[in-house]
Order: C-alpha cells, then structure tokens, then sequence
C-alpha cells in the first residue's frame, strides 16, 4: 500500500474501542468499554463525576494508555501508532490548556505553526479561527486578562487548529454562558456535518439531547447504555400520567385508591399531583377507572414523555427504574450480552 | 453515508502535513520562547541592571584580595573578578531557563502539547536555545558595564573576550540542561529554586571564582579543584588575563558537553512520560 492511498483511505469508524479497560493500582477507571463512532457522528458521552469520562477522553487523546482492551482514532491504535493520532485529533478539556501569558492571536499561530503550517498559512488560520469563535475583538489580549468564557473558546479553538478528523471535547460547555454555549453547538454541529466525528463528554443533558446523535452512558467504568436520545429515553420507562384531583383533599384518597388496584404513584403533596408510570395506553385508562371507581375527579390530567434527565438517573446512577431496564429485551443487535447477572444492560451504537 | 465518508476523506487531506519536523518544532518554539522573554520588560530591565550591584559590592569589598597570596602579579581586581561574575551569570542564566520550563510545565500549554504531533524534547532544546540568547544578552551587558563604569580591560584583546563570552555560554547551556531535568524532576519553581540555592552558594564560593585557590585552606582548596566551574573561571580568567587558555577553554568544552549528554536524554525522557 502506498503512502498516498493509506492517507486517502477513510476508516469505517473515526472511534473504535474494544474491551477498553484502564486500571489504576486498585481502582478500575475504565472497564470493558466498546463503543463505535462513526465519521460525522456527535457522540455524547453521559456520566456522574469519576464514571470514567475523562479517562476515556484521556486515552483517546493519546494522554492515557489503556491497560487492557484496544482503541483506534481515525484508523490508528492509540498506542502503537500514537504519533499519527495525535495529527488527526483536536482536543479541548476541562481546563483550558493554554498559557496565560499569550495572546489568543499567539496561541493559534503558535499551534498552527507547530501542525507545520507555513508563516502565512498559520496567520491565516489563526484569523479564521479568531472569527470562527467571535475572539477577534480580545485576539490581541493576553489571556490572564481575558474572561473564563474566552479562555474555553480559544481551547476549542485552539484544538481545531489541525483541522482534525476526530475531535474530543471533555465538559466543552462547563461554566459557558448560554450565548457562548450555542456558538460552540453550532460549531460541534458543523464539524459533524464536514465528516469529523466528535466525542463530547458532557453532564449537561440538553446538551446531549440537542447535540448528540448519539448517547452512551458511563456508570463507574461500564458503559451502561447507548443510542439515539430517542431510543434511550423510549427504553426507561415510555410515558407517565399525571393527575391532579380538583379536590386537593382528594390527593391521599386517590393515592390509596390506585394502591388498592395495584398501581404506584409518585405523589407529590406539595403540588397535590400524582404520576404513574404508564408505558400503554391501556394503563392510563386503568388509572382512571381506579379513580372513577373511588368516586374522585381526576381534575387536571397532562402525559409527558421521559427526557434524557430520566434516562441519566436510571442509568447513570444505577437508581431509578433499573430493574425494568435490565429486563429491557431490546439490546441492539451487535452486542455481546451482559454477562454478569442482574449487571447493567449494554446497547450499541 | 457515502457523502459523510468522502466529506470524512476531504477533510483529512486537508489537514497539514504529519506535524512539522522536529528542527522545525525547535524553530517555532525557539523563537516562541525568545520572544516571551523579551517581551517581558521588567524582566529584561532587571536583567540589565543586574550586573551593577555585583560588579559595585565585589568590586570594591573584595579589592584587598588583590594582596592576598597567590593572587596573579598586576592584575587590577576588576580583570580578575569579571571572569568569575560572567561564569556565575551563565549559571544564573541556566537556571533561569530552568524556572521558565517549571512555568510552563505547571502551565496548560504542554498538555496541550502533548496531544500534537509533537516530539516534546523540542519544548526542552528550544528552551535551551532561549537561554543561550539569554545568557548573551546579560554577559554582553555585564562586560559592557564593567568595561564603561568599572575599568575592566580584556588583556587578551577582544577576540579572546569573544571566545570567554563563548566558554561562559558553553557553561550555561551545559549547566541549563542539568537545572532543565531538576524542572522535570520537580516541576515546581520553587522546590527547583530550593534546590539550586543549595547546589549555587558551594559551586560559586568553594571555587577560585573569588580568590584564588592557593588561598584557601586545603580542603576546601580540594574541593574547588573537584568543582566544575573551577575550569570554566579558569578558561575565561585565562583568556580574559591574555594567558595560555586551550586545555582549560576545551577542559570547559569537553565539560559541558558531558553534562549534556548526560542530563539532556533523562530529562526528555521524563517530560516526555505521560503519567
């Protein structure tokens, strides 16, 4: 194979992760990870502090070696071939890696001269990213005076420099406000939409249901769960009723009514709302003949589908309707079942 | 999905080259790192002055040793203190280059290094190339103020001045390399600072940077013979007093050249350690 092809040549998954384990001494940081993210991809990766996000982030970026397990960025072990990894990722973490005695303008020149841009080239880049991200007004400041908002900015910015193929964002949005956190969307979406696949950990989860084609969730080293938004929040327990009596003194009674009928409701007394997890539609007229039944007015009756938010809780904690997600039987095709009994359900991509 | 993968195929050949070369790297971090320095105006102010009260304070309170046993026949003070104060700056200077990589170390930038197509022993050479600007820059103004307001005559005419400036560079880059794998060790500047301090006073003062060796009293008198800057002081005094210099200048060379060789390898290997 020639360097020409070799270089031409796309890789069918921009991230790809087999029994990806990362030990420290006792702790396991990272265990049996799979995951698959294919080139113009937004991959948004869920979990608590410490589930293993960053660590994972870490040995994409070639920052971490993985201890057990393999994983490829655009076509390359990250280990073996770190070298040629390195020219093909951007990275913008937590914590903005840039020295605070330089300029924005000198940070990207300086970057874009390091990937082997000319003068020119670099200035030019430089100027392009500096209007990409809205920094043309503080290009000339030195960062110590620039606000936090600028700093996480010129960090993505700073990591697109190389115009990578595979981008890997760790809590991009951490501390942004709203306007700076949409531009930054608009550019994750934009690099999405250029062929880059884009790994983007996050604990925001509108960030992860407006970004993200696709969702994994991270609990202490496992991926627990991954798919479309859609498909993860359809899993955790489809839709609930809501009702509240037009009697609020009516709330108790009604609670002890659908308890009489073997039905569990959350009640909230504050609000005098009861919420019962109803997956068919059938289950909703069984709360209502309970309630009829009882002779109580269900008043104020309103349906919502489940965000991400109960998605997280199931799965990111391990609390919440787990059980009926480990009874879950629609594991997706191409996926190695959960070996350990009663263990977290594993999706795919 | 066909048109992701030839956007996907598009976009990697647009991206530059594999990185630049390594000489490359050492270029653009070279004059990335010299341009830091000068445009820190206090800095290189401070640096300016520096020499004065050295020159002043030495100059005057240590002139008596002029009368003190073995000290060279008619040799004015001045001629035999400047050598030692250019052997001190360039030590100065080394571990100036030293606390300036414990900066950037603790800084952000080279984790961000670290995931460029990057060889980081190009962080610590260009580092080291910096110094050496460095070190000529306070050696060029130290001889210049001891030669305007001080008297201090090169009697081995300017030539040999320029090769002492050389020698002294020789023993800052040497001695940069050796503070340089301290940073890496440390990583912070002030156990690095605590460090030197400790490593500085022996070195400058268990030498024949101030007095001459024959005055001290014997063991002492061995152990600035063991010292290494004892050769770099003798080189440039030799050159500077017009006297025979070659086994000390290529004594100072060879020197130096040791040092590197051997603290410059660890000391990439240890910033190049990910975790």
């Amino acid at each position: 194979m020639t360097v020409a092809s070799a270089a031409a040549r796309t890789p069918a998954s921009a991230i790809e992760t087999a029994a990806l384990g990362k030990r420290f001494g006792e702790v396991t940081a990272l265990d049996g990870v799979d995951l698959t993210v294919p080139h113009g991809t937004v991959l948004g990766l869920l979990g608590h502090n410490g589930a293993g996000k960053s660590t994972l982030a870490g040995i994409l970026t070639t920052l971490a070696r993985p201890t057990s397990g393999t994983a490829r960025v655009a076509g390359f072990d990250v280990v073996a071939d770190a070298h040629r990894v390195r020219r093909r990722i951007g990275v913008a973490g937590q914590f903005a890696a840039l020295d605070d005695r330089m300029t924005p303008r000198a940070t990207l020149v300086l970057l874009a001269r390091l990937h082997g841009l000319g003068h020119r080239a670099a200035r030019a880049r430089a100027d392009g990213l500096l209007e990409l991200f809205g920094l043309t007004e503080v290009a000339g400041r030195t960062l110590r005076a620039c606000s936090g908002g600028t700093r996480r900015r010129l960090d993505l910015a700073a990591g697109l420099t190389g115009r990578p193929e595979v981008v890997v964002l760790d809590e991009p949005t951490a501390g942004l406000d709203p306007v700076s956190r949409l531009t930054l969307w608009e550019v994750v979406r934009g690099l999405a939409r250029d062929g880059a696949a884009v790994l983007l950990t996050t604990q925001d989860l509108a960030e992860a249901d407006r970004l993200a084609d696709v969702v994994a969730v991270l609990r202490r080293g496992r991926l627990v769960a991954s798919g479309t938004p859609g498909e993860l929040k359809a899993r955790v327990g489809s839709r609930s009723v809501t009702v509240r009596p037009a009697d609020a003194a009516d709330t108790a009674h009604a609670d002890r009514a659908l308890r009489a009928n073997g039905i569990v409701a959350a009640l909230d007394p504050a609000r005098g709302t009861l919420t019962v997890a109803a997956a068919s539609s059938r289950q909703v007229t069984d709360v209502l003949r309970a309630l009829d039944t009882a002779g109580i007015d269900p008043g104020d009756l309103t349906f919502s589908e489940p965000g991400l938010d109960e998605v997280y809780l199931a799965l990111a904690t391990g609390h919440g309707p787990d059980a009926a997600l480990d009874a879950a039987p629609d594991t997706a095709p191409g996926t190695a079942p959960d070996a350990a009994p009663g263990g977290p359900v594993r999706g795919a991509a | 999905m066909t048109a992701v993968a030839e956007r996907a195929a598009e976009r990697r050949e647009q991206a530059p080259g594999d990185g630049a070369s390594v000489p490359a790297q050492i270029g653009v971090l070279t004059a990335h790192t010299v341009q830091a320095m000068l445009s820190d105006r206090r800095l290189l102010l401070l640096t300016l002055v520096e020499p004065l009260p050295m020159l002043l304070v030495f100059g005057q309170a240590l002139s008596g040793l002029a009368r003190v046993p073995g000290f060279p026949r008619g040799v004015p003070y001045i001629d035999f203190l400047v050598p030692a104060l250019m052997v001190t700056t360039a030590l100065q200077s080394g571990l100036q280059s030293a606390t300036r990589l414990t900066d950037d170390l603790g800084g952000g930038l080279i984790s961000r290094f670290r995931t460029l197509p990057l060889w980081l022993g190009s962080v610590l050479v260009a580092q080291s190339a910096a110094g050496l600007v460095r070190g000529l820059i306070r050696l060029v103004t130290l001889v210049v103020l001891a030669w305007a307001l001080f008297g201090f005559r090169s009697r081995g005419g300017p030539l040999a001045l320029v090769l002492a400036v050389a020698v002294s560079l020789a023993v800052a880059w040497g001695l940069g390399w050796l503070f340089m794998l301290l940073a890496c060790w440390f990583r912070r500047g002030e156990t690095l600072q605590a460090a030197a301090g400790l490593a500085m006073f022996p070195l400058m003062f268990a030498s024949n940077a101030f007095l001459p060796v024959a005055s001290l009293p014997p063991w002492l008198r061995a152990v600035a013979e063991a010292n290494p800057l004892t050769h770099g002081v003798t080189a440039v005094r030799a050159l500077v007093l017009g006297r025979p210099a070659l086994p000390a200048v290529a004594a100072t060379f060879a020197l130096a050249l040791l040092v590197t060789a051997v603290t410059a390898p660890i000391a990439v290997r240890r910033v190049r350690r990910t975790e």
